[in-house]
Parts: structure tokens; sequence; C-alpha cells
């Protein structure tokens, strides 16, 4: 999906030549050190930042530079790292933004289904019509998680530490949910430092260090490697 | 000396003048909490939304018509509007500029100069005065200039519009999004380009209709928004920047204030009155009465 991707701050490279496809229906997990350059990849492919150079693709197609509501038409969407909900809008209202926002699909009872459905499986029903800013951090990652559950023909969600800093119930809501959408066809690419939830949910990992993409493949099989022990712990663990 | 009547006219007054200097803050308010800049034209809306209102009534619908002649004026400055944002407007936000505000501020200051050198060139340093078919009104125990109380009671129905667009339809909830969190906005598939054009117009009609509003009463000539624009950023200042709330309200304080200086201190002195409440303002609550704290530009 991406090919040679580098983005540059001035004299920082801080993603280098970064090469990776994304299988439909996977969910891969992204890893690496901090300052591994895993955020400036997901900024880069989703349209928030352009890339110095490199290519990007989606189903076949370029998106190489678009905007980012041109690159969530075409089915690729991000969450943030710190959730990015809308505050003074309601729970219920914060899910009708992203489906409304389409115009094919605006107005139609699918979509009324859908918000009741994932309300219930959030288990954020009860609080549909708070205003977001009175939910817990934990609440906010669903529901921001949920909210890009809703755009319309999504195939591929990339996830940004969506696990971090939440309580274990919260967390789990979040895999069920992550993984029923994967059931139903959905493309995960999950940014995270929490293993053994990648290692749950991730048949592939990629490993990310110094901007570059420095392994790939099973968990089981990279957690072998000594280059990438290294790279987390400073040294390898013998 | 100071009668009970006299108090209650000098009240009426202020809110019915209160609420059109709200509608430039709204303007101002809202075109700043979507596109997240200072439109400093504003005035020349105002001064867009008189001519056309002039012209319209002077040349093609009469005076009978002259509530005709208002939606028209306010569609004519929204559609101005809507056309000038992608071409000046747009670039500050679609490329990766280092400096926003300063291109904001350049871009809406040089449209002043245009717009109003251009009003010069067409109609002349003239006044003109649009006529209406209103008579003399009595509002309570108090007689008044039909085009003052229409005015008033035109912007009190801009304002519910206003709100139910806002807060019921599909356009007004995307609108509510983007300005809370404009990236977010944009992850979630909404087209915020479009958005900054449309809040864009509906800021400048609001002046738009305030121009038509009150040409009647305070003339069309090619500075006439100067005055009112000021009144809007004193509100902005009150209010606190990017709260409509804070616009409403802050509209209606100034408006009753600057009356009811008017009426029991001394009339020459009107516009003093607003700086007055603006300075205790700034000395009691800098950020406003409903402006957040370090609220970034």
């Amino acid at each position: 999906m991406t090919n040679g991707l580098t983005k540059r701050y001035g004299g920082l490279t801080a993603n280098d030549a970064v090469a990776m496809a994304l299988a439909a229906g996977e969910i891969r997990g992204l890893i690496g050190p901090n300052g591994a350059g895993k955020t400036t990849f997901v900024n880069v492919i989703t349209g928030i930042e352009r890339p110095d150079s490199g290519h990007i693709t989606l189903d076949g197609a370029a998106v190489t530079g678009f905007a980012p509501h041109l690159i969530a038409a075409r089915g690729l969407v991000r969450s943030f790292q710190v959730a990015r909900v809308f505050g003074n809008l309601t729970v219920r209202e914060n899910l009708m933004v992203p489906y409304f926002a389409s115009e094919r699909t605006r107005g139609t009872a699918e979509g009324v289904a859908r918000i009741g459905e994932l309300l219930r499986l959030s288990t954020l029903a009860a609080l549909a019509d708070e205003l977001a800013k009175s939910l817990s951090g934990g609440q906010r990652m669903l529901l921001q998680a949920c909210a890009g559950f809703m755009i319309p023909g999504v195939k591929v969600h990339v996830l940004d530490e969506p696990f971090a800093g939440i309580n274990p119930v919260v967390k789990d809501t979040l895999i069920e949910l992550i993984l029923k959408e994967n059931r139903e066809g959905a493309t995960f690419l999950i940014v995270s430092h929490e293993m053994d939830i990648i290692r749950r949910i991730c048949p592939r990992v990629t490993v990310m260090i110094a901007g570059k993409v420095a392994a790939e493949g099973p968990l089981e099989e990279i957690a072998r490697r000594e280059d990438v022990v290294t790279a987390y712990l400073g040294r390898s663990l013998q | 000396m100071y009668s009970t009547e006299l108090l209650i006219q000098t009240l009426i007054s202020g809110i019915m003048i209160g609420v059109l200097y709200a509608l430039m803050a709204l303007g101002i308010t809202f075109i700043y909490s979507i596109v997240r800049m200072i439109n400093w034209a504003m005035g020349e809306f105002y001064m867009l939304g008189s001519y056309i209102q002039y012209v319209v009534v002077a040349y093609a619908l009469g005076r009978n018509y002259w509530w005709l002649a208002i939606i028209v004026s306010t569609a004519g400055t929204f559609l101005i509007g809507y056309l000038l944002e992608p071409i000046l407007i747009k670039p500050m936000h679609a490329r990766a500029m280092e400096r926003r505000d300063d291109y904001a501020t350049v871009v809406t200051i040089a449209l002043l100069l245009m717009l109003r050198s251009l009003a010069v060139a067409i109609g002349g340093p003239y006044q003109y005065r649009p006529e209406t078919n209103l008579p003399i009104m009595w509002v309570g125990p108090l007689p008044m200039e039909g085009a003052r109380v229409m005015a008033s009671v035109f912007a009190l129905v801009a304002l519910a519009l206003f709100w139910l667009v806002i807060s019921k339809t599909w356009i007004g909830l995307a609108l509510r999004a983007a300005a809370q969190n404009r990236v977010a906005a944009q992850t979630s598939g909404v087209d915020v380009f479009r958005l900054d054009a449309i809040a864009f117009a509906i800021g400048v009609a609001l002046a738009g209709l305030a121009g038509a509003l009150l040409a009647p009463l305070f003339l069309v000539y090619p500075t006439n928004g100067a005055v009112t624009t000021v009144k809007g950023f004193e509100i902005i200042v009150i209010g606190g920047l990017g709260s409509i709330p804070g616009a409403l309200i802050g509209g209606v304080l100034l408006g009753v204030v600057e009356s009811l200086g008017a009426a029991f201190i001394s009339s020459p002195y009107q516009n003093a009155y607003g700086f007055a409440l603006v300075l205790l303002i700034l000395l009691v609550r800098p950020y406003g009465l409903f402006g957040e704290r370090g609220r970034e530009a």
C-alpha cells in the first residue's frame, strides 16, 4: 500500500522510505519504540501531512497527498492517540457526524439503526444524549472508534494507540468491537505498545525503528530477533 | 425627574438597536469559530447590503416591497461571500501556510479597501436613503420610526432562523463539529473547505442584513459600515470571541448601555459609554463574558 514513503521535518527524517502492504481483511499491528515514526506514518497515510516523497495507494488507486476528507471518502480513516471527539456534541451526535458527512447515505434509516447498534455494543447507550466532554478517557476512545465505524464504505481503519490509558473492561469492549468489524470485512492497522493485545488480535506485525521498517511477520517470530529486542530495551535480553 | 416611563422607553430602544449590533457580532464570531480568522471587511459587507437595498428599492421593487428587498440584499451578500471565500480565504487552509492570521488580516483589509473604492467609483461619495412605506409605530408608550421597529423584528427572525439551522439541520451539526475540531471533522469525512465557504457566506450575510435593515436610518454611503463594525468588535470583547451567546447578550448589553447613557447622562457621548463598558469588561474578565481563557487564535 505504501512505497518508499519519506517524511522529513527539517533535518530529521521521521519516515525513511517506508514500504508496507496491508492485505484486505487483516488486522496488522504497528509497533516500535517511542520516536520510531509510527504516528508520522499514520499522519502521512491519512492525509494529515504530505509526504516528501513516495506513493500511497488504496485498492490500487493513488491517494498520495490527498486531503483527509477525500482519503476518508475513499475508505481509509483513523483514530487519534488523544481521542478527538466533539466535546460539545452529544454522544449520539458524534456518531451522526461521520455518517451524514457522506452525501450518499445522508438521512437514511440504516444510519439510525447502525448508531443504535454501536451504542449498544460500545456500552455507551445510556450516555447517548450526554455531551461527549463528560465521558472518561476510555469512553472517548470507544466513541472515537465507533465514530470511525460509522463512516460509510470504510475499508481500512487506522487506530493510533487505541488502548493507551484505558481501563481493562473498556479495552475488552474495544477489542470485541474491532474483531466484530473485522469479521464484517474491515482491515485494521493498529499502532500500540500493548503487546498482550497485539499478540491476541494481530496475526502479523510490522516493527518500525528509527523511521524504517525493521521487521515484519508474526509477533512470536519477531520477538526472537535480536535487533528488534535491542531497539526496544537498549540491549539484548541474554 | 427621571420617570419610570423614560427608563422603560430607553431600555426598549436599547434592546432594539442591540439585536442589530448582535447580528454584526454574530457574523464575526461565527466566521472566526469555523474558518479561524477575523474578517476585517465585515463593515464592507454591511455596506454592500445597504447599497443592494437602496438599488433594489429605488430601481426595481419600489418602497412598498422594502421587505422583499431586505431578503434580496441578504441573499446577495451571502452569494458574494460564498463566491469570494474559495478565491480569497481558502488558500489560508488549503496550502501549508505558516502565518495564517497574517494572511487573513492582509487579505480582508485589502478587500475592505477594494470594496470601499468600488462603492465610491460606482455611487460616488454621496448619501442615499432607501425608502420604506412604514408609518410611525407605537412600541408600548413609545412612538418610533417604523423602519427601526421592523429592523429589530427582522433581526430577531434572522437570529431564530440562524439558531434553527445550527441546531436542527445536518449542515448545522457539521458546522458545530468543525468549530470544535477541524481535523477530526475532516477525518470524519466532512468537507471543511465547503463548510468554510458556507460559514463565511452566512457570516457576511448577517452583516449584509444589518446593513439593509439599518439603511433607512443610518443611510447608505461608502464608509457606513465602519461604526457598526466597531460596535461588532466591542461586542466580541464583551461577550468573548467564538461565543454565540456572548455575541447575542453582548449586543443587547451594548445597546442598552449606550441608550441609558445617552438618555440619563449626555447623548453626544453615546459611543463612549460602549467603550467604557469594554474597558470595564477588560478589567474584570479580559476573555469576555462567555469567552474561554487562553483560546488559540
